[in-house]
């Protein structure tokens, strides 16, 4: 007699279905896999349990009696870098204790670090390989499927040439698995590799490569205890990383610092903020030129940093000009008071950070909002010195590490680029012939174009081939760990998979690719492990690079990455090729060697000094490292003076010892303490101005001044070539051949012009100016756009979004679509803004996270959160159903409505992470049985619109209009 | 002998549910059992608080005063505790608990609610200390290994603190000096009848 | 149990260090930087509010509270209050009817037993006054047992064998609850017409029922104190059954507090219940002599009747001369 359980009763019946599908007679050391089966078998019934025992035991209790061992790994979901500290018994992962030791998390976790442990033990995993015959899950073996799927693969390459072969990786890659991921494509024959930066960041890397030099978190959350003025913009860490906000809230206890936050929405972190700025989305350049036009106004700009270090703010001038007091009010509804009030907190109350996420890269305008934010740093002189910064906080555990390595359409490893530079570069690093590597491409122009965009691919399967530039249009789709309802317009991409010739999902669980379209072949399902069945390094937000081992073995048949990918290698036919310096031991490639092999090739970001032996040497002497400064004694044998996880860039071979770089472009510590000036990566000088920084250089540089980045001829001309030993000269002369001048820090394998770069205290990559021009993109300084579905159609014609263009091999007709919503009148039809983010329980596409009982639980529907005043007009009581309509495609979502203040009026907001419904229809029943998630709801996705940022093409998730009425 | 509170930091709580789930891990609590909560109050307006709760161990539980078979008792760290096996699943400690912090196993009161739930401080039950029979019904017990309850050695901000009274009083005293304010004590005068200056 | 005392106090040290290791100490006292909208403390809340609520993110509306002190005075009445109103309510009567015994001793038949009988309850009319009867006695005794048992049986039983007993108690006045609604409501349907109150009435109020000598005053087939008893029984029946009802499906009638009140309501009503059915039962059977038959074999002795209900006893025997009323008021031979 359920009666009072009323919202609790549906989730009851949600935990029905999965006590099913136990795969008899293939496990067969796991006990606990078989009780957890049973577990929830009793789960589900225990509103009819005996009377006795409301509990059942699942994989504890730990038994005292025997030996338990600690395992170290690193939480899989934000890029915090939080240590997951595990008890194992058996072989059994019995427990999880708060890990102390860690300088990043001090025992700390959130909800889902917490719960870690489920997702291993979770029943609704894949366990076994499956395949879609004529609509129906069908059960095979590995070896099988691989044999299918490269078959498959062989054929429409042979047809369509191998761009039609998309290869989408993942953020939860571990470095080691996202490095051979990128690989795979690479000898495959395509650029078409990408993961989650895509849509998270690529518009942070982008722009803050182009202002100073490397697309990353400057400086880290430990850090931000050393800030006076924190100004979180566009990011809701209270939610999407919380263990970074007891960084920021100790920091800003201990120092009483401001703590501002710039958000459309009253979140949980603005709970906490000092001073609360609302403005409408998409307004963040009119704010941040709004802050620096009371910066210029007033002199607050910081002189001197601007004199050495920066290069173009009289230009910049004329642009903030533009933005008076009431013109920033009339756009982002931010009045001038508090805008001043903000500037001069940033200016003068320094240190001040600026902390971002998806709320300002998630936009047309994801890019200049990055370098807007970046400029106001640079002008204020909040860059490249403690407590300052842009303080990045990057979105999954390895997004950074997986950006580094390249899983990106317009890089090799390491941001070497797709030059044919770049591609002799690594077939040096993996000691393959260049030759044969071309032809394993379409063209050397196919080689050296950049692919299509992760946030692209069903555009590069349902739009005409004339408008696909490459061979075919995109046929398969090989997606290792993404999920497809974290790509906006989910009506299109679903007749994207539908036009699919093979879709192969490489995943712990089946994900929303396996659900929302109507596939009924070719479709296969491969079981992945986590991150805590195998082991790897993956780096935080902060560039730490942290050494994951292994907790448990794979649960079921899954299996990890590395051998998933060494199986298809295997079948493709260049696995020997590709894993020539790599060991291999029963199929699976020992992630220690992938390491090292990544260590020999990534001197550009200064991978190389991060050997696994010294990234394990970290993880034991966790308790070592200094919480503010996260630096170890230097007296200590194993890590004496290193930064935590050897933040890159950690210069030279792992025998030069650099301790890392805690804060990026800090000139007031040597080179060998991680100090670096910014790097000058666009010349040397522009229209007469010097690149190079003036009378700034890091301490204890023999060079005391700017410098260009170091190669063989400036070693030469310094006279500092003697200095390289006779091994080293060897590998530079066979590098450069002719022309051994051009041999540079980044390209030389033997790392000896960095050792000898370092033995004079100067950077490698030089020591050059930030730049507030940055004249290779489209808005050299940053001018507000407004969206392409905006409610303000008056302010379009003045800020339009940038004309049409073909970008990444596919058309972006942003500018047409603008024009065409205004000439249609849509903000009437649509009349609300819809915004979408994180939620603390889920994570991405939120698949995995939906499918651990303790954080289900927390969140058992979809919602949109609507303003009380908008919900009144509408007659939307709190809890009730609502359908929400979209601007395109006549999309549809039925979710909860949840009123509240958080959201202004005329603002609606819905979390990202929910899947398995698709326009208002339950999609449970197409999940392979037992391993649908507990939770599932409409996808925000179904909802959002066209938009791409020219730079990346990042989509437009954070601004869209929809309207919203009672179900 | 040491005093055992929890005291919410509601300047520093963000409802990351941390403590929610680290609850369920620690003690396998199963679906519907919600030993720890967080509620935010002012949601979404200026003032707004989130406030992790659990059974806050009162002094003088009223759990303990109302219940028809007396299976409560308070251990000397000051932790009310209860048998399972004496608990009949009458629901009388939810009414008098001022911090909803009684869970049953089922909705309906027709017989029985079943064997009453509730946070034990991670100190587990009557059944000998780390048994597999005291697991089974009452979760872990990290008190008798020296550790304290897994929601608040969690913490994501360290907002939930746990440990002898005094010196938690004494951590959050310290905070509030250095950083101007506090919101104090959440539940401390109806749980132990103290308010803490702030 | 281990020796826990160490162990915490490292444990609770290493947390208050790690608190404020950061090096930053104020140089110079800078204005603090509280949240925005300023300070909030429960106590301060709880001067506005009853108790705070607030949104939480499991689907639980119970869960959304967040301190309701009234558990605090909820307590209180029902450890203190509650045990007094019951004990002097219950044991009030219990001297009362003793003194009233010894007093008066048995009322008898002034006349003596005739030996002839009349049918005063039929036998659907008693299987209904014991269905309710029986499970009254069962919800009382269950019912007092959660109150009183840990102060007078428990301390007999010991724990285990108590807690047993509770539990099956627990089950038995869950299960007689549904009886004992049966039964107030047909005791409703089949006497609501004679227990409605009329001027005799008053005037058998007015004399005391002659319990305290007098006479007996004229009554009908129910005399005002039956109709009492009648009432109670009804009324005091549906309430608790409202409330009980509440109890039993928690949170699906009414939240905490509601359910708090409910609770109040259903011990105090039922406790009363228990002092009147007291009385009740005293006069059905040790009281009164004949009584007892009524219900028994649902005959009664005519001088018996005609003492103590001698409006219906003329009424009865004027329509078993009307021959179309047939056997229903037949005197049994």
């Amino acid at each position: 007699m359920l009666t009072k359980r009323k919202g609790g009763e549906p989730s009851h019946v949600r935990l029905q279905p999965a006590s099913a599908g136990m795969p008899a007679g293939t496990i067969d050391r796991r006990g606990f896999l078989r009780r957890s089966g049973l577990a929830v078998g009793g789960l589900a019934a225990f509103g009819a349990m005996e009377f006795g025992s409301i509990r059942r035991a699942e994989a504890g209790p730990v038994n005292f009696q025997q030996p338990v061992e600690t395992r170290k790994n690193i939480c899989t979901h934000c890029a915090v870098g939080c240590t997951v500290t595990a008890l194992v018994q058996n072989g059994v992962w019995v427990g999880q204790e708060p890990t102390w030791d860690s300088p990043i998390n001090r025992g700390s976790h959130c909800c889902k670090g917490a719960a870690a442990r489920e997702l291993v033990h979770s029943d609704r995993r894949l366990k076994y390989p499956l395949k879609l015959v004529n609509g129906q899950w069908t059960r095979l073996s590995w070896d099988q499927a691989i044999d299918e799927i490269g078959s498959k693969m062989m054929d429409i390459r042979a047809k369509e040439g191998p761009d039609s072969v998309y290869f989408l990786g993942s953020a939860k890659f571990s470095n080691e698995g996202a490095y051979l991921n990128r690989k795979l494509a690479a000898f495959w024959g395509t650029n078409n590799s990408d993961h989650q930066a895509r849509i998270c960041h690529s518009t942070t890397v982008a722009g803050v490569a182009n202002t100073w030099g490397y697309g990353a978190m400057t400086n880290s959350f430990n850090d931000i205890r050393n800030s006076k003025t924190i100004v979180i913009m566009g990011g809701n860490p209270a939610q999407a990383h919380p263990v970074s906000l007891q960084h920021v809230l100790i920091g800003r206890e201990l120092n009483r610092a401001n703590l501002v936050v710039i958000d459309p929405r009253f979140t949980r972190t603005a709970a906490h903020a000092s001073e609360y700025v609302r403005l409408r989305p998409g307004t963040d350049i009119p704010v941040l030129w709004g802050m620096l036009w009371h910066v210029f106004q007033n002199g607050w700009e910081d002189k001197e940093f601007i004199r050495q270090r920066v290069y173009g703010v009289e230009e910049l001038r004329k642009e903030v000009a533009k933005w008076p007091p009431d013109e920033v009010e009339r756009v982002s509804g931010v009045p001038g008071e508090q805008v001043k009030r903000v500037a001069k907190m940033l200016a003068m109350d320094k240190p001040a950070t600026l902390v971002w996420c998806m709320g300002q890269t998630q936009h047309t305008v994801g890019t200049a909002n990055v370098r807007a934010s970046c400029i106001v740093l640079a002008v204020t002189g909040n860059v490249g010195k403690p407590g300052t910064g842009a303080n990045i906080f990057r979105g999954h555990d390895n997004v950074q590490g997986a950006t580094d390595i390249g899983l990106d359409i317009v890089t090799l490893p390491f941001y070497y680029g797709l030059t044919e530079a770049a591609w002799k570069h690594w077939c040096r690093v993996w000691e393959v012939d260049y030759d044969w590597m071309l032809s394993r491409f379409e063209s050397k122009k196919m080689m050296e174009a950049p692919g299509i965009a992760s946030t692209r691919w069903f555009d590069a399967t349902d739009l005409p081939h004339n408008e696909v530039s490459q061979k075919g249009n995109l046929k398969a789709m090989f997606v290792m760990g993404h999920a497809s309802n974290s790509i906006t317009r989910m009506p299109d991409s679903v007749k994207g998979m539908e036009a699919l010739e093979l879709l192969v999902v490489a995943d712990p669980h089946p994900t929303t690719w396996a659900v929302v379209s109507e596939r009924k072949n070719g479709t296969y399902l491969l079981p992945i492990c986590t991150q805590y069945e195998t082991a790897g390094s993956r780096v935080a937000s902060n560039r730490s690079l942290q050494w994951g081992e292994q907790i448990v073995k794979p649960a079921f048949e899954a299996k990890d990455d590395y051998e998933a990918m060494y199986l298809l290698a295997k079948k493709l036919g260049f696995a020997d090729k590709m894993f020539k310096n790599i060991k291999v031991e029963n199929n699976r490639p020992v992630p220690e060697d992938v390491l090292r092999e990544m260590n020999r090739g990534s001197w550009s970001t200064g991978y190389c000094g991060q050997s696994p032996e010294r990234l394990k040497a970290h993880m034991r002497n966790q308790a070592k490292f200094d919480i503010v400064t996260t630096r170890a004694p230097k007296d200590d044998p194993e890590v004496g003076g290193d930064y935590y996880g050897l933040p890159w860039p950690c210069w030279g071979s792992p025998e030069v010892r650099h301790p890392g770089t805690p804060i990026l472009y800090d000139v007031e510590r040597a080179v060998m303490d991680g100090g670096m000036g910014f790097r000058p990566r666009f010349g040397l000088e522009r229209n007469g101005q010097t690149l190079l920084a003036e009378g700034s250089y890091p301490v204890g540089s023999a060079i005391k001044d700017g410098y260009p980045e170091f190669t063989m001829a400036v070693l030469k001309k310094l006279g500092w070539d003697k200095d390289l030993t006779p091994e080293e000269l060897a590998t530079i002369k066979e590098i450069g051949g002719a022309n051994i001048g051009k041999v540079s820090w980044a390209t030389d394998l033997s790392g000896g012009i960095q050792r000898v770069a370092l033995k004079y205290g100067c950077a490698p990559y030089g020591n050059g100016k930030a730049r507030v021009i940055a004249w290779n993109l489209p808005d050299p300084i940053p001018v507000h756009r407004e969206p392409i579905y905006t409610p303000r159609v008056e302010l379009v014609a003045r800020y339009p979004t940038l004309p049409d263009k073909q970008q990444f091999r596919v058309p972006n007709i942003g500018f047409t679509v603008q024009k065409t919503a205004v000439e249609k009148g849509i903000a009437k039809q649509f009349p609300l803004i819809l915004s979408s983010g994180r939620l603390v329980e889920y994570e991405g596409g939120g698949e995995e996270t939906r499918s651990n009982k303790w954080l289900a639980e927390l969140r058992q529907d979809m919602y949109i959160e609507i303003n009380p005043a908008d919900a009144a007009d509408r007659g939307i009581r709190d809890g009730a159903w609502v359908w929400v309509t979209g601007a395109e495609s006549n999309s549809r979502g039925r979710m909860k409505a949840l009123v509240t203040e958080r959201v202004g009026k005329g603002v609606a907001w819905m979390p990202f992470h929910f899947g398995g419904w698709f326009m208002g229809e339950d999609r449970r029943s197409k999940y392979p049985p037992g391993a649908d998630p507990i939770v599932l709801g409409e996808s925000a996705n179904v909802i959002t619109t066209y938009g791409y940022d020219p730079v990346t093409n990042m989509q437009e998730p954070k601004v869209t209009l929809c309207q919203i009425r009672a179900a | 002998m040491a005093r055992m509170k929890f005291l919410c930091d509601a300047d520093r709580c963000i409802e990351c549910n941390a403590c929610v789930t680290a609850c369920k891990n620690a003690n396998e609590v199963p679906w519907g059992i919600n030993r720890r909560r967080v509620i935010t109050i002012n949601d979404g307006k200026p003032g707004e608080r989130s406030i992790s709760m659990a059974c806050m161990h009162c002094t003088d539980p009223p759990c303990k005063a109302v219940c028809p078979v007396d299976c409560f008792y308070q251990t000397d760290d000051g932790v009310v505790l209860h048998s399972k096996d004496l608990c009949i699943g009458c629901g009388y400690c939810f009414y008098a608990c001022p911090f909803g912090a009684p869970q049953y196993p089922r909705t309906s009161n027709f017989g029985s609610r079943g064997k009453m739930d509730k946070c034990t401080y991670c100190s587990g039950g009557p059944e000998a200390d780390l048994s597999t029979a005291e697991f089974i019904k009452y979760g872990a017990n990290r008190l008798a290994q020296g550790k304290l309850p897994l929601c608040a050695e969690m913490c994501s901000t360290k907002a939930l603190l746990a440990g002898d009274g005094e010196i938690i009083v004494q951590i959050y005293k310290e905070r509030v000096v250095k950083r101007g304010y506090g919101s104090g004590a959440w539940g401390w005068k109806t749980a132990y009848n103290e308010t803490i200056a702030t | 149990m281990l020796s826990r005392f160490p162990f915490i106090l490292v444990a609770a040290c290493a947390l208050s260090l790690l608190l404020f290791t950061a090096p930053s100490l104020l140089a110079q006292p800078r204005s603090p930087t509280p949240p925005v909208g300023g300070p909030v403390s429960a106590d301060q809340l709880l001067q506005q509010l009853p108790q705070i609520r607030g949104r939480v993110a499991i689907p639980v509306p119970r869960a959304s509270v967040l301190i309701q002190p009234r558990g605090r005075s909820w307590r209180v009445f029902h450890e203190a209050t509650l045990p007094w109103i019951g004990g002097i309510a219950i044991i009030g009567m219990l001297v009362v009817l003793a003194v009233f015994y010894l007093w008066r001793g048995r009322l008898r038949v002034r006349s003596g037993f005739s030996g002839v009988a009349i049918l005063r309850f039929a036998a659907f009319e008693r299987f209904v006054h014991w269905l309710t009867a029986v499970s009254f006695v069962i919800l009382a005794l269950t019912g007092l047992n959660i109150t009183f048992g840990k102060w007078v049986l428990l301390p007999l039983m010991g724990n285990q064998a108590f807690s047993a007993l509770t539990i099956w108690g627990k089950y038995a006045h869950n299960f007689f609850a549904w009886p004992f609604m049966l039964g107030v409501i047909l005791i409703f349907i089949i006497w609501i017409k004679d227990n409605l109150p009329n001027k005799v009435d008053a005037n058998w109020l007015r004399k005391g029922g002659g319990l305290l000598g007098g006479g007996d005053p004229p009554a009908e087939r129910f005399n005002a104190g039956q109709k009492i008893i009648f009432w109670a029984a009804v009324l005091g029946g549906v309430v608790l059954s409202l409330s009980g009802l509440t109890l039993l499906f928690p949170f699906s009638v009414a939240a905490i507090d509601g359910m708090q009140t409910a609770d109040l309501v259903h011990a105090v009503l039922a406790q009363l219940m228990i002092a009147v059915f007291l009385a009740h039962i005293y006069i059905g059977t040790l009281g009164m002599e004949g009584a007892f038959d009524a219900m028994g074999t649902g005959e009664v002795d005519l001088n018996w009747a005609k003492q103590h209900h001698d409006l219906w006893l003329e009424e009865e025997q004027a329509k078993a001369k009307s021959p179309d009323l047939g056997s229903r008021a037949a005197p049994a031979g």
